[in-house]
């Protein structure tokens, strides 16, 4: 950076290389993660929550937020909200139920074409959104209550009831099946439990077998979402031309950015979220119920916005969003392992958020020198 | 950065009050009871209560744990939770087999005892490996309560269902049309658990079938605001009207005769008994040899006077 | 760039266009030629705003001939106009605050590099040339990474000018670049203008300043009431001349005696 020719402003402080690497979307999140762990670490270390189905416990259910905080997290910087994560969740999963069971046609059938009926309904969202010009807050919320209706609806409707158990039994044997609710790394963690590294059942059906007996397929969806977003936003051109959709729609416009087809795609892709976690979720519990993903759309926001993104759109990281949904997961679960009343979660939660949101704030005036 | 730092400071010492609150009792023995009930239920403070006597009186820690908005599959997560934290015994209900049967297997595969209340029938509860079952098997609870009905001469009704997301309700409603040996058909509405509209989908079912001889609610959520919708149209007391569970509402209208029956499945026995239970199987290794039902119990305006004056708390 | 100095490269003739019932445009002529510094000065609601927006493709001239480079053009979007070489900086820029001064300069046109089968932003090429052309303009940005936000108004505009020449604009249309600036930011972008007009583009500076406008101008028409009230070469005019045209004339002189002096 050597100057040449032109005078520098004097009035620019000089700053350390130490602040710049510091200030970045994801200070806050990782900040509280940091907090959280040691929290939890001097409260809850001897509690079970650091031994391996500890750790898994809280993975599975910081993945699970992962999921759905990678599209609310890419969405939102295209400047877009989609509050119909939750019932879009409810209803993929109640279609795969309906479309394997009651139908009874093959699992992989139902896992494909739950896709891309999930994918439709984003894309179909994204579109009112942009060709009405409303605001995604409200079309989305119109969906919240659409998508729900009908998962209740379909299965009071075909098979008179609101849970639609059995697809484990039709999933036996599906080739596509084991990419969302199988585990990973089961031989491993066989033989850790044989070296008595690991805990292993000690009577039942499963006596000698590892309790942790692998990775759930849901960790490594989180991973590849998140490292896969964050590679797109990062480092490409359609990366580029989210960021600038979000931050002004209009100047991006001036300069080419097909900025519909930019948010009508993050729709999708937040639709996609709801739909993998849904599948997982299915596949591991064999069922799915009408209230299932209630609320989630929100916890999918709070990570994000906790992971550093702008509620107005044009700033985040996924990264960002990522960690928030560890932080997330973490204290939800943690705080039982803490041994803290349940009801304060939601105390803990508001504190945490509000928390991140003043960091996040104080942090991106930083960087965008607004005063 | 100092004032990041200062921000950090104060909420580790705002968290670190919070936990030594309630961490101060430690005991030897330790339950942890997950149910389905989202935080806004009420009808589970009774559970609570009967819950942290039983811990009370046999000494030992109990903990309640329950997902936030009622959904079944953080249930299960609350469960595979519970069973890493190590404790002597769960006590959990069985909403949904399918959702719940894995952690709880797995819970009991890794040495914990494990006693399943309310939701669930005795049959999944061998299935799961859980030591007994206490509570009221909901469709044969329903058809008890619809044979009863049917003595009292009725042949049409309306079930008011508040949580239809969850199987068992609909097996109350079911097993009541199948006591009074009639089809269930339109007969159950779904009414939502926000009060206003659960007394006006009541008006407006009422209105619409104006031949509805009875109306079955389940539980304080629906009963309450459809004891309004009945005092609104004047049916108050005109209209049969029975109700699971009972609550303070519940049982002024039962005095009122504005209910005639409500159907007491006793949740303080759901929660006080496991932890007797456990304890004692525990440390003296005695254990019932059966299950136990902790209902159905018919309550009518005869025995009022002690359950009106613990509902809510221990009735 | 093109040699024929004296040929225009932009060409409207008697450009009219109508909103409804409102007529904003009536009978408007005006030519820019390379390396020239065109002003378009108005006051407020004269027609500049609809005028630049016709000549850069956002609206359709109701009548009238849009020539560029000799030939008629019908421009269908912005995005004609602007590969065609007619380049608009708008007053609210078009530059993201949140966004780094790299993202902002390539938005739209990112360099990709190939890893395989997938494509990636070149950040490295973008970084070095954002620098080297934001040097070029007399700025020094403390990193490429920097957030448009943390820049001044003028060195935004600066910004702006600078990415519109880089993608190779004839034209550049700059709406009311100095409005919102204090004085010594005003001066650089006055300079930032003569140096893009050195290089040979055209520029059309649209302004409501005669100040500013004289500073750097070759030429000077003036928009009332959506018509052309004539041009003037540079040396031809004086600023109250050119105040008074702009006021629409004799009310104006009565209007500075009662104020004390220039407005």
């Amino acid at each position: 950076m050597s100057s040449t020719g032109a005078v520098a402003d004097e009035r620019i402080r000089k700053t350390s290389r130490l602040r710049t690497a510091l200030v970045r979307p994801e200070l806050g999140a990782i900040v509280g993660v940091i907090a959280v762990f040691l929290f939890f670490i001097v409260f809850a270390g001897d509690s079970g929550m650091f031994n391996p189905q500890g750790v898994l416990n809280w993975s599975t259910v910081s993945a699970q937020f992962v999921i759905i905080a990678v599209g609310a997290c890419m969405l939102m910087i295209a400047g877009e909200f989609d509050l119909s994560v939750g019932s879009m969740i409810g209803f993929a999963g109640m279609s795969i139920a309906i479309i394997s069971v009651t139908l009874a046609w093959p699992v992989w059938v139902a896992i494909l074409l739950t896709f891309a009926i999930c994918i439709s309904i984003g894309a179909l969202t994204g579109t009112i959104v942009v060709r009405t010009g409303l605001p995604s807050f409200i079309v989305s919320l119109a969906f919240l209550f659409i998508l729900r209706g009908f998962t209740i609806f379909f299965p009071q409707t075909i098979e008179r009831r609101t849970i639609i158990g059995g697809i484990s039994d039709r999933a036996a044997g599906d080739w596509l099946a084991p990419f969302f609710g199988g585990k990973v790394g089961g031989p491993f963690f066989a033989w850790l439990g044989d070296q008595g590294i690991i805990a292993v059942f000690e009577r039942g059906t499963r006596a000698g077998q590892p309790v942790v007996e692998g990775i759930p397929m849901l960790i490594v969806w989180a991973l590849l979402l998140v490292v896969m977003a964050h590679i797109v936003l990062t480092k490409t051109k359609f990366g580029n031309w989210v960021f600038a959709s979000g931050g002004d729609a209009q100047a991006a416009r001036y300069v080419g950015v097909p900025v519909a087809r930019v948010k009508i795609l993050m729709f999708m892709l937040t639709a996609f979220c709801a739909c993998v976690f849904a599948t997982c979720q299915v596949m591991e519990f064999g069922s799915a119920g009408a209230d299932r993903g209630l609320l989630k759309e929100f916890e999918a926001i709070i990570a994000v916005v906790i992971g550093g993104a702008l509620l107005t759109g044009g700033y985040g990281s996924v990264i960002g969003a990522a960690l928030g949904a560890i932080i997330f997961g973490v204290v939800q679960q943690g705080l039982f392992f803490a041994g803290v009343e349940s009801s304060l979660f939601r105390v803990f939660l508001g504190v945490i958020l509000l928390f991140a949101v003043i960091l996040n704030t104080y942090i991106r005036r930083i960087i965008t020198g607004e005063r | 950065m100092k004032s990041v730092i200062r921000k950090l400071a104060v909420s580790t010492i705002a968290a670190t009050g919070l936990a030594a609150g309630s961490a101060a009792m430690a005991e030897d023995l330790r339950y942890v009871m997950v149910s389905h009930a989202d935080d806004a239920d009420a009808w589970w403070n009774v559970i609570r209560n009967g819950l942290a006597l039983g811990g009370e009186q046999m000494d030992v820690t109990v903990e309640y744990r329950n997902p936030p908005t009622g959904d079944l599959a953080d249930m299960a997560r609350i469960i595979e939770q519970a069973a890493a934290s190590a404790p002597h015994g769960i006590i959990t209900t069985l909403a949904d087999p399918d959702v719940l049967s894995g952690p709880i297997r797995a819970a009991v595969d890794t040495g914990i005892d494990v006693i399943i209340i309310n939701s669930g029938t005795p049959e999944l509860a061998r299935e799961v490996g859980a030591l007994m079952y206490i509570g009221q098997p909901e469709y044969d609870a329903g058809f008890a309560a619809g044979q009863r009905a049917a003595d009292d001469g009725i042949t049409s009704f309306l079930c008011v269902n508040h949580y239809i997301a969850q199987p068992a309700s609909s097996e109350r409603c079911q097993g009541f049309a199948d006591g009074l040996g009639i089809e269930l058909g339109n007969q159950m509405i779904d009414s939502g658990t926000d009060p206003s509209e659960i007394q006006n989908r009541v008006m407006a079912y009422l209105n619409a079938n104006p031949e509805t001889e009875a109306v079955l609610t389940l539980g304080p959520t629906s009963a309450d605001p459809t004891i309004m919708a009945l005092d609104q149209m004047g049916l108050a007391g005109d209209i049969y009207f029975g109700t699971f569970d009972l609550g303070g509402d519940i049982v002024q209208a039962i005095r009122d005769g504005v209910i005639s029956w409500g159907i007491d499945q006793q949740p303080f026995l759901q929660a006080y008994l496991p932890v007797i239970v456990l304890a004692n199987y525990h440390r003296f290794g005695v254990l019932p040899g059966n299950n136990i039902n902790s209902g159905p119990g018919f309550v009518t305006a005869d025995d009022l006077d002690l359950v009106a004056e613990m509902a809510g708390e221990f009735r | 760039m093109s040699e024929t100095v004296h040929a225009p490269l932009v060409e409207m003739r008697d450009i009219e266009k109508h909103f409804g019932p409102v007529i904003a445009l009536n009978g408007v002529s005006f030519d820019v030629r390379p390396g020239e510094c065109h002003c378009l000065l108005g006051d407020n609601g004269a027609g500049k705003s609809t005028f630049i927006k016709t000549m850069s493709g956002v609206h359709k001239p109701t009548r009238g001939t849009i020539l560029f480079e000799g030939r008629e053009m019908n421009f269908d979007s912005p995005r004609d106009a602007m590969i065609a070489g007619i380049a608009t900086v708008y007053q609210d820029l078009a530059m993201i605050p949140l966004m780094s001064v790299t993202r902002n300069f390539w938005m739209g046109r990112e360099p990709v590099k190939r890893l395989g089968p997938f494509r990636f932003m070149d950040f490295k090429t973008a970084n070095t040339v954002t620098m080297e052309e934001m040097r070029k303009m007399g700025i020094n940005l403390r990193s490429p990474d920097q957030a448009v936000g943390t820049l001044s108004g003028g060195e935004r505009q600066t910004v702006a000018i600078a990415r519109a020449v880089y993608f190779g604009a004839k034209v550049l249309i700059l709406d009311e670049p100095t409005s919102a600036l204090g004085v010594r930011q005003t001066a650089n972008v006055l300079s930032t203008i003569d140096k893009v007009r050195k290089a040979g583009i055209a520029v059309v500076f649209i302004t409501h300043n005669v100040r500013h406008a004289l500073a750097v101008g070759d030429r000077f028409t003036v928009l009332n009431r959506g018509k052309t009230l004539g041009t003037a070469q540079r040396g031809q005019i004086t600023p109250e001349e050119l105040q008074d045209l702009m006021a629409g004339g004799q009310e104006m002189v009565a209007l500075e005696g009662s104020l004390g002096g220039t407005v």
